[in-house]
């Protein structure tokens, strides 16, 4: 099996000059599947459709989390609203500045090892899959390869059992 | 001339190809860190290796002779004190100190800043600059944020604060570290030199953040609960450790206080306090803590100190010293003012560890030019040079105010207020930055002068 086979066709994706308050927005709705029941990441692609970066949830948390308190240990001497007016101050800023700018993608013709090790490795839940155009062609998530696993699993268990 | 008496007078050095090979690797050197092309620790450690390669010096005198060589006692301080900084900082004991202060200043945003600038000073009087502003900066954000006001004062003087407070001792500024290994000083001699002036210009440098920042500095009263709410009891993680890292503490201060008295040098100190306190944590991966000490840092010290060798040796740091005596007429009062604000200006634009591992060996190339019949401590100590000694210290300790590349607490500072969205121009950071180097090497000046050569105490 390899990427192609298992990634979901691109569907939704965001521009780096995008706010971030449009981006969540999308994040919410976007499609997943049939439904627009809202993902956790999408790919960030410039106008030529080339991949850029990457917002997932975290890179939004990381947004209203200021750089001074990862220095010290200072968790302990918030305040209640904190989280809420760095939010709202956060609202206009672009995608492009947020995103994570390092992407680990894969090609098209990726085997399914591949995909597992930059997983397991980088710590990855979404691949972008790249074409032969060096366009971004779908998505491979954690949970499908996850499905494919438990396939595997359960059809070799089937033919133990009989 | 007189420039040619003196040299007449003196043991001659030979302008030959040694001397415009290491002159040119020591000027080429400066020029590419002054520059800032390339990163100045790899400049410093390439320099050192061409002296060496080209047997400017020999390897024996870079790493065992003292007049030429690396200075090892700077270096062991150095490692030594981050070793047990980085030990004490996992137990919130900074934490603790900064969320402490900002209570004693009950909310209101000028109290906390002028608290913050003493707490600061006294810090950097027993770590480095750096570390203080690395273990203050992240503080004070957080209570800019809380009251809602402009960090970018509360970031500037904390800096400025930081490099006036390291002036007062041995241990507070690399110039100190260096001034004191070469001639022989103790902990107790800056402590009676330098730490009584630099209360006073504490005192003038509160009164004038006062006059700059004081009226625009407000808040509302709902915001100040938020500081009052902070518990700095929270902070403490390691209790166990922080009383082990506090009798360490104790017991390296102490030391410092008597080195001079016991013959102990103040390396000596600080390395036997970071083996005891790395015994006492019990800790199993000492390679964490060693590889937290600043090692770039420390290179860069080893690198100029054989590059700074090499000018030693072929004689070009005699050479500038006769021209400072030439200048100056011979007139020690005349040379120390020279020498402080030379330092004061140099040390704006250039790092002060290089000119203070320059300086160094041409204070001490002057003094055997004056009492060519005296050595060792008689020479180093004459009464005489002593005023010289302090003010190289001043100028350079305090010259560091002078610009926002002029020493390493504000570069930090800088580049934290950008991270914050806040940036600090060049400009800006000078308007503050030079008035208050000014004000406080005029200070110095009339301490100078008062003391030591009107007073004579």
């Amino acid at each position: 099996m390899k990427a192609k086979d298992l990634m979901i066709p691109i569907q939704d994706y965001l521009r780096p000059d995008n706010i971030l308050k449009e981006a969540v927005n999308l994040l919410k709705t976007a499609k997943r599947g049939e439904e627009r029941i809202g993902v956790k990441g999408l790919p960030v692609l410039d106008e030529k459709g080339k991949l850029v970066g990457m917002l997932s949830m975290r890179d939004i948390l990381k947004a209203v989390f200021p750089f001074y308190m990862s220095m010290m240990t200072l968790g302990d001497f918030t305040w209640d609203g904190m989280v809420e007016s760095i939010a709202k101050k956060s609202s206009n800023r672009k995608v492009g500045e947020l995103m994570s700018k390092v992407v680990i993608s894969v090609d098209e013709q990726a085997s399914l090892m591949e995909c597992v090790d930059h997983m397991v490795k980088h710590n990855i839940k979404r691949l972008p899959v790249i074409n032969k155009e060096g366009k971004v062609a779908g998505m491979l998530y954690e949970r499908d390869v996850f499905f494919a696993i438990t396939k595997a699993m359960l059809e070799e268990n089937n033919g133990d059992g009989k | 001339m007189s420039s040619e008496a003196a040299a007449a007078a003196s043991p001659p050095f030979v302008m030959d190809t040694a001397f415009w090979t290491a002159t040119t690797i020591f000027l080429l050197a400066y020029a590419v860190i002054v520059s800032e092309k390339i990163h100045k620790t790899i400049v410093a450690v390439f320099g050192a290796g061409l002296m060496l390669v080209l047997k400017i010096l020999h390897q024996h005198e870079a790493f065992h002779i003292e007049e030429f060589g690396i200075d090892w006692n700077v270096i062991f301080l150095l490692i030594s004190m981050m070793v047990i900084i980085n030990l004490m900082r996992p137990t919130g004991v900074f934490e603790y100190i900064a969320i402490k202060s900002a209570k004693w200043g009950k909310g209101e945003p000028f109290r906390i800043m002028a608290i913050f600038a003493v707490v600061t000073a006294v810090l950097s009087a027993f770590l480095d600059n750096v570390t203080t502003v690395l273990l203050i900066t992240p503080v004070t954000l957080l209570i800019a944020d809380a009251l809602e006001v402009d960090p970018i004062p509360y970031l500037i003087s904390c800096a400025l604060a930081s490099n006036i407070g390291g002036t007062a001792t041995l241990i507070g500024d690399p110039p100190n570290i260096m001034i004191a290994s070469k001639a022989q000083l103790n902990f107790m001699d800056f402590i009676y030199h330098l730490a009584p002036i630099v209360v006073v210009m504490m005192a003038f440098y509160i009164f004038a953040i006062k006059l700059i920042w004081g009226r625009k500095m407000n808040t509302k009263e709902e915001l100040k609960k938020r500081i009052m709410a902070m518990d700095e009891n929270e902070a403490i993680k390691d209790p166990v450790m922080l009383k082990k890292s506090l009798f360490v503490l104790a017991v390296v201060l102490t030391g410092f206080v008597f080195h001079g008295v016991l013959h102990f040098q103040p390396a000596t100190i600080a390395l036997f306090g970071a083996g005891l306190l790395l015994l006492l944590s019990k800790t199993h991966e000492p390679h964490r803590i060693l590889a937290e000490v600043e090692w770039p840092t420390i290179f860069f010290f080893m690198g100029l100190f054989i590059i700074v060798g090499g000018v030693v040796k072929v004689g070009l740091i005699k050479w500038m010293s006769l021209q400072i005596l030439d200048l100056t007429q011979g007139n020690l009062f005349a040379t120390s003012m020279v020498i402080m604000w030379f330092s004061a200006f140099a040390s704006t634009i250039v790092d002060n560890i290089p000119y203070v591992a320059t300086m160094n060996p041409l204070v001490i190339d002057m003094a055997k030019h004056l009492w060519p019949n005296l050595s060792g401590i008689q020479l180093l100590q004459h009464p005489d040079l002593m005023p010289i000694w302090w003010s190289l210290a001043l100028g350079a300790c305090l010259g560091g105010n002078g610009s926002a590349i002029g020493a390493s607490a504000n570069v930090i500072v800088v580049g934290m207020s950008e991270k914050a969205g806040k940036r600090i121009s060049f400009m800006k950071f000078m308007a503050y930055g030079m008035p208050i180097m000014i004000m406080t090497v005029i200070v110095s000046t009339i301490y100078v002068w008062l003391r030591y050569y009107v007073m004579k105490i």
